[in-house]
């Protein structure tokens, strides 16, 4: 990573503790930040000249944080598309080996399903072992991971509202089952503000994968255009519309000269508009965001050794990918990118989304993952980055401990696992607990809403006074729900 | 004793009392009990006073667990209260919450409370359940009557009540609309209409001046964009700014209010406000089927200028008013497209809980509705009553009753109203010639065989069923049930023939075979009830409660039957599958097995297959053999009867009638070859069986609490059930929100105009006139424009015209210094802010500057452009043409999982509820795609090609280019600048300065310039 780094408003320096100072420090003094961060501030909707909903901020709404003390600045979202098996991964459940085959009907309550083909208690194939100073067990399944356990805080005890793949994907990135809702990333980023001018705040880096639900799991919903998420490719240009149109970059400057110096009349045609002035002075952070893209996609001055961990050599195409998410994810950090989410690589079968198969299938996706997490994890610590970004992993919803036909697990939003690790979460932890088969969540029940409330806690926001007035309400990412789960947090 | 037995009595007779009374009850109840530790209080069930070791156990092992486990949310000590239940005190317990009485003493399974610690039906506590020998504790605690020290009362465990009148009389929008004053100005001069003193009366208060008028060619372009969304050709800008007359600009403003792309352009903004989409989200982004036809139904209605009450009218009820609005040209129904709106929402296949679903569905149509119509977020009432707005639950549920009493079918709408008449001749001359012909079979002594009535218990018999619960999406099924022994034409092997109905039954008439409907080919259509030909050939069944799962249906024929439960029509896989069910016609019963839906309210729909008769007869709950057995004894005997009937007829009828049998097969065939077979087909709405809907506890679905009756919003007319004159009661809701005392409707339909034509509304806030939204800047101008809305006739392009034509539209967007400094927020008003276009309208100018542009309206969406960045499920698996055929842009298909980035960047709204007033964001992705987005790029190509061929030298290309883009010459500088690259440029890169890139690049650059995607 070369220090001479041309662009401002990086991790190089001490994170501006203040919007306005954040402006002074930018070359530019008017970056993608100070749009973002004025267009949702009070003050300026109250003087902005254009008519228009600017943006609907309520007056009086302390939305802008931090509201308090900042553990994590930026997030890693790492989205586990199809729901992993909570009991084949990180809950194991020795009642499962000892029922195996029998019919679950007469062991507990069963309660409807997605395919509502239910068969026999499934017991895990894979063997748990125990694993760092903490002793946490881990499956087999991720023996990289396993040996990042020490870092990890596992939530054991995670619930949903919804066992459809859509409902639950909406729920898990926007607190609401509903399409058009913003997406978490989009919500920290109006709470916020971007700290890199030439990158976008909240980026998708796309595996291959495209949650059920779409694109509009990393919607602004309401919120202004200006907070959706853009989704990158882990290969090529990166993002649309990235790759100038002019065959050098001259051409391309002569072109924007021709255009500002046009545009320098447009005072005298419209009068002073903040608005008019915002639109000239993006053509400059766009030319900006033009070269700070192909940088940080460009692995290059990466070391072999840092490709190697990654899993950038490995033999399964998946896990390349993945190894690419990662490690762009991790280049995106140091340039102050507010929160990326990683979606799943395609394996040759089905994501985590193992309705028969299970074992095939659900061996495929972690091999994709495992090593590029661990390695993402070890990268940000040597790096003294993760003490400050929140990384989750997550699926929509778990599985049932009972098969669906005969080697597969169905849906199951009543007791599932994600963990985190970073950012200010206590490392080493098992927090919560399913019952005695992993199926249902019994002990400290952790909702998406709180799971929310925890991550925008780490970042320094109060998830209750993260508003923005829509449709007669003031909105949140939590809705009217949502706790901090204290016990995970360091 | 008196009083706990009422008590009592009330929580079994919840049902139809009213909540209040309950209150009441159970108030006085809790009073009287604080009151009285004497033995009036002692009963079997409530137990005596408590005894000491009573009292011991409940300090021991009772209250330290609701301190424990409960206070935080329940109890006076709770940050928030949840679901207004305290668990302080014995009396807030009896109380109880949102719920109801949450212990009953002495009864342990019926307590709600017991039921919550158990994870019965709620879970308490949320974060994991009591250890078990607690939750025994609490048991053995409510069994032995919930003893609790004599303490002080526990704090105040009753809420404020929700008192909607103060509200209403609180909030200006409530108010009824007054016909202001015509303000008193000092500069008389200055207005060109009573609007503009409005204005101008403020301002002058203030002491501000107005700025100055915009040129004449600026407000030639505003209006061409404001209006048709287009900008204006060098031809079009050429003739008005040499017509000289008086009238030029109010010629002007008729010519555009006249033209096709008027409609265009406000159907885009229309569609805003209901959601429009082509798919339906969710996991595979399902169709949306034929929703196209919603579209070009409002493109056509704001073309004619419908008025806005018809329009309320049509969307509400199209399909249930008398004399529905017909096309002028084709005479197909126009009205019955506007139910459409309701369905443009998302739908999901399998979902598990159907019931919460429809819910969830119910709840997005009420939002639509209610800020479409009302600009009141009747939504926020779901759960809780209104935290700031006079609607309460109530009001909500009773909206949600109109809802539950309609459905969803895709109507032939272009054969609709013809069909209609021909039908209503074919009934008159069957019923005619029926009745002549039994006279001749009486006059030569034969008579119908009188059966005695099957008497079993059905849930639906079409022996016995009320006239106005014979339902159908179409006619074929004749305006009743054929009767035993009623001739009935049936079209056998050897062609038409009467037969003689052997059961009471449904049964379609062959002479409807043959019907076509025509579909939108669409992309994405796994519904399976696709597959079968249902539109306007579908009998319905009255809605019933399903007590038992399997359902039994004497029917005859071949078809389909499909269970219609809670209204969820997606049917695609892996649940659900069961609703839908083949009838063979291999057996006279078929059985569906509906299990899952046991307390669900559902109905049936049957299908004939094509070309085949369907004869329905009865449904029954349940497969008991006996019953089946008898019915099928008494069938038997009557068919044998009817047989006996037949043959005698059938002798009599060649003796003495089969020039009667022959006329009336004559007439008929006429009356067949009158049908009109093809139609195209539109999502719509049809009454179902009127019914209310129950209010949904803290708006959960399976918490269903009274039924509260139909009405309008309590504020505006009262808590008094509707008067329904039959059916849903959607035509008399449209009238409560066309009423002129009704005070919402017409203020918020001006304001939405104002907000398009000025940028921002009135009341800034267009969808949300309570008290989260903003006041208006201008109240009074706000009734006045109501008032004249209301007395043009509610004309939309009346009021359009008053206001464009108003001075204050025209003004600069350059501000008066002074003014700027006083009033930066230009709230008064003293000059026109430039507006950003929308995405539509930049993406709609390049084509047009290109030349690409196609006039072509109406029609099935052009398929999306998709970017290897637009990826999921549901991906269609074609891509649209880059530029989208030249077609304008609200004709590029809008499916929701796949939405145009272009759009999205220029702030086009997600579809997901209404968005009348759509952000205004300003990002660099906006310059990204204007820098480097193909489509941009290849238009601007195309637009210096075709300007390079037209024109020989640089200066007269750019000349016209610069009339094209922004419809005025470019000025000295301007000139030279752009010389000065081309020159530079062309040496730079050793090419002619005719070269097309170069010329490319000049277009590029001047669709670049914020002239281009601002209006002044």
């Amino acid at each position: 990573m070369s220090l001479n780094y041309p662009f401002p408003c990086q991790r190089y320096q001490p994170a501006p503790t203040s919007r306005r100072e954040m402006l002074k420090r930018c070359a530019s003094g008017f970056g993608a930040v100070a749009l973002a961060g004025l267009q949702t501030d009070p003050a300026f909707a109250a003087t902005a000249s254009p008519p228009g909903p600017k943006v609907t901020v309520p007056q009086g709404s302390a939305a802008h944080g931090p509201h308090h003390a900042v553990r994590a600045k930026n997030v890693i979202f790492l989205y586990m598309d199809g729901g992993p098996s909570q009991i084949d991964t990180f809950d194991p459940k020795p009642m499962l080996d000892k029922f195996d085959g029998k019919d679950p009907g007469k062991l507990f309550d069963v309660e409807p399903t997605q395919f509502n083909n239910n068969g026999n208690v499934l017991a895990s194939p894979w063997k748990f072992n125990q694993y760092g100073e903490s002793g946490i067990p881990v499956s087999d399944l991720f023996p990289h991971v396993a040996t990042c356990v020490d870092e990890l805080a596992i939530i054991r005890s995670m619930v949903s509202e919804f066992p459809e793949h859509t409902f639950a994907n909406y729920f898990l990135h926007t607190g609401s089952g509903l399409q058009g809702r913003p997406s978490m990333g989009a919500w920290v980023n109006y709470g916020l503000g971007s700290e890199c001018q030439n990158l976008p705040g909240f980026v998708v880096i796309n595996g291959g994968l495209i949650p059920p639900g779409g694109v509009d799991c990393f919607g602004s919903g309401f919120l202004p255009a200006s907070y959706q998420g853009s989704i990158f490719k882990p290969s090529g240009s990166g993002v649309a519309n990235i790759e100038p149109t002019e065959p050098t970059q001259q051409r391309q400057r002569d072109k924007l000269d021709l255009i500002s110096q046009l545009d320098g009349f447009a005072v005298d045609r419209f009068g002073q508009h903040d608005s008019l002035e915002s639109a000239i002075r993006n053509y400059e952070l766009a030319y900006a965001m033009q070269m700070a893209v192909p940088d940080v996609m460009s692995l290059n001055d990466e070391p072999a050794h840092v490709l190697k961990a990654y899993g950038m050599e490995s033999e399964y195409q998946p896990t390349q990918t993945y190894a690419a998410q990662c490690l762009i994810a991790r280049r995106m950090i140091e340039r102050g990118v507010r929160f990326i989410e990683l979606t799943c690589p395609k394996v040759g079968g089905d994501r985590w989304d193992q309705h028969g198969n299970l074992k095939s299938g659900h061996e495929n996706n972690a091999l994709a993952v495992d090593q590029p997490i661990a390695a993402l994890l070890k990268d940000l610590r040597q790096r003294g980055l993760l003490d400050e970004t929140l990384v989750v992993w997550a699926g929509e919803f778990g599985r049932t401990p009972f098969a669906q036909g005969k080697d597969g697990r169905d849906h199951n939003q009543f007791g599932f696992t994600v963990w985190m690790a970073g950012g200010g979460v206590k490392p080493g932890t098992i927090y919560g607990a399913t019952d005695e088969w992993g199926y249902k969540a019994i002990e400290n029940r952790v909702e998406i809403h709180d799971l929310h409330a925890t991550m925008l806690h780490l970042m320094g926001v109060d998830h209750t006074r993260s508003t923005f007035r829509f449709g007669g309400r003031d909105m949140r990412l939590t809705d009217v729900k949502g706790h901090v789960i204290n016990d995970v947090i360091a | 004793m008196m009083v706990m037995r009422d008590v009592q009595t009330d929580r079994s007779e919840r049902e139809p009392m009213n909540r209040f009374v309950i209150f009441l009850c159970l108030a006085l109840a809790s009073v009287l009990l604080t009151m009285s530790a004497d033995a009036t209080m002692a009963s079997d069930t409530v137990g005596a006073e408590p005894t000491a070791e009573q009292l011991e156990f409940f300090e021991k092992e009772i209250r330290p667990v609701l301190v424990e486990a409960c206070y935080s949310c329940h109890s006076g000590e709770s940050e928030k209260l949840q679901a207004g239940l305290f668990v302080d005190s014995r009396e807030a317990l009896l109380h109880g919450g949102d719920s109801g009485e949450a212990i009953i003493p002495g009864d342990v399974d019926g307590s709600l409370f017991i039921e919550a610690v158990r994870y019965e039906s709620y879970e308490m506590p949320p974060a994991g359940m009591l250890p078990p020998e607690q939750i025994a504790a609490l048991e053995r605690w409510v069994e032995m009557g919930a003893p609790w020290p004599a303490e002080e009362a526990g704090g105040d465990f009753t809420r404020p009540t929700f008192d909607i009148e103060s509200r209403r009389n609180e909030h200006w929008v409530w108010q009824p609309i007054e016909s202001p004053k015509i303000p008193d100005v000092a500069d008389t001069q200055w207005p060109h209409d009573e609007l503009d003193r409005f204005i101008l009366a403020r301002l002058e208060a203030q002491n501000l001046k107005p700025t100055g008028d915009a040129g004449r060619a600026e407000l030639m372009r505003r209006l061409y964009f404001d209006l048709i969304g287009l900008p204006p050709t060098p031809e079009q800008t050429a003739n008005f700014l040499s017509d000289t007359s008086p009238n030029a600009l109010e010629n002007l403003v008729d010519q555009l209010l006249d033209s096709p792309q008027f409609g265009e352009r406000w159907g885009r903004h229309w569609l805003d406000l209901v959601r429009y989409a082509e798919s339906r989200g969710h996991e595979f982004d399902d169709d949306t089927r034929n929703a196209f036809q919603y579209r070009d139904y409002i493109i056509r209605a704001l073309n004619e200028d419908v008025p806005y009450d018809q329009l309320v009218r049509e969307h509400l009820a199209g399909d249930l008013l008398a004399n529905p609005r017909l096309n002028p040209e084709t005479g197909y129904n126009e009205s019955i497209l506007g139910t459409g709106f309701w369905f443009l929402g998302e739908w999901v296949h399998s979902p598990v809980d159907i019931r919460k679903d429809e819910a969830d569905r119910f709840d997005n149509m009420i939002d639509v509705m209610s800020k479409t119509f009302l600009g009141v977020t009747v939504a926020c009432a779901r759960c809780h009553d209104h935290k700031f707005d006079a609607i309460s639950t109530a009001d909500y549920y009773s909206l949600s009753g109109f809802l539950q009493s309609s459905d969803f079918r895709e109507v032939r709408f272009e054969s609709l109203e013809h069909n209609r008449r021909v039908a209503q001749q074919i009934n008159a001359l069957d019923e005619s010639y029926r009745h002549e012909l039994e006279g001749v079979l009486q006059n030569n002594g034969l008579t119908r065989p009188t059966i005695a009535p099957l008497s079993v218990p059905s849930l639906v018999d079409y022996g016995s069923l009320a006239g106005d619960q014979y339902m159908q999406d179409g006619f074929i099924f004749g305006n009743r049930p054929t009767a035993i022994g009623d001739a009935y034409w049936t079209l056998g092997e050897e062609g038409k023939s009467l037969a003689f109905s052997t059961e009471n039954a449904a049964i379609n008439d062959p002479i409807w075979n043959g019907l076509e409907s025509i579909t939108e080919q669409g992309i994405g259509h796994r519904n399976r009830l696709y597959q079968i030909p249902r539109s306007g050939r579908t009998l319905r069944t009255p809605t019933f409660l399903l007590e038992n799962g399997d359902v039994s249906i004497r029917v005859r024929g071949e078809g389909h039957v499909v269970a219609c439960v809670d209204s969820h029509r997606l049917i695609a896989g892996p649940l659900h599958g069961e609703t839908i069910k083949p009838i063979k016609g291999n057996s006279d019963w078929v059985t569906m097995r509906l299990d899952r839906y046991i307390g669900h309210r559902i109905h049936l729909e049957f299908t004939p297959a094509e070309d085949k008769q369907l004869a329905v007869s009865l449904v029954l709950q349940g497969t008991d053999r006996d019953t089946t057995k008898s019915i099928d004894e008494h069938t038997a005997n009557a068919a044998a009867a009817i047989a006996d009937y037949e043959n005698a007829a059938n002798e009599l009828i060649n003796r003495e009638a089969a020039d009667l049998v022959e006329s009336w097969k004559r007439e008929r065939s006429a009356l067949q070859g009158q049908i009109m077979r093809r139609s195209h087909l539109a999502m719509a709405m049809m009454d179902g069986t009127s019914e209310d809907d129950h209010v949904l506890i803290r708006g959960n679905s399976s918490k269903p609490g009274d039924l509260e009756p139909r009405h309008f919003l309590t504020a505006l007319s009262g808590n008094e059930p509707m008067k329904i004159r039959e059916g849903s009661g959607r035509l008399e809701l449209a009238e409560h929100i066309n009423a002129p005392d009704n005070p919402l409707t017409s203020r918020v339909a001006v304001n939405r105009i104002w907000h398009y034509l000025m940028g921002r509304g009135i009341v800034p806030t267009v969808d949300d006139f309570g008290v989260l939204g903003q006041l208006p800047t201008h109240p009074e101008l706000l009734d006045y424009l109501a008032k004249d809305f209301d007395a043009n006739g509610r004309s939309i392009k009346k009021t359009i015209r008053k206001i464009v034509l108003s001075r204050t539209y025209q003004l600069s967007s350059q501000p008066d210094a002074e003014a700027i400094q006083t009033d930066p927020k230009n709230m008064f008003w003293h000059h026109r802010p430039p507006k950003r276009l929308e995405g539509e309208a930049i993406r709609d100018a390049l084509l047009t500057l290109s030349g690409r542009l196609d006039p072509t309206m109406f029609g099935e969406p052009i398929p999306i452009h998709l970017t290897p960045f637009m990826d999921g499920r549901g991906r269609p698996r074609k891509s649209g043409p880059l530029d989208g055929e030249g077609r304008r842009s609200i004709y590029t298909a809008v499916r929701r999982n796949f939405l145009s980035p272009f759009m999205l960047t220029f702030d086009t709204p997600a579809p997901f509820s209404t968005m009348g007033r759509r952000n205004v964001s300003n990002v660099p992705a906006q310059a990204l795609i204007l820098m480097n987005d193909p489509f941009v790029v290849e238009q601007t190509k195309t637009w210096a090609t075709r300007t390079i061929e037209q024109y020989a030298d640089a200066e007269s290309r750019l000349k016209r280019m610069y009339e094209m883009a922004f419809a005025r010459t470019p000025t000295d500088q301007e000139t030279t600048i752009t010389l000065a690259f081309i020159n530079s440029e062309s040496k730079a890169r050793d090419v002619s300065p005719d070269d097309v890139d170069l010329w490319a690049d000049v277009a590029h650059a001047l669709v670049n310039t914020k002239e281009f995607i601002f209006l002044p």
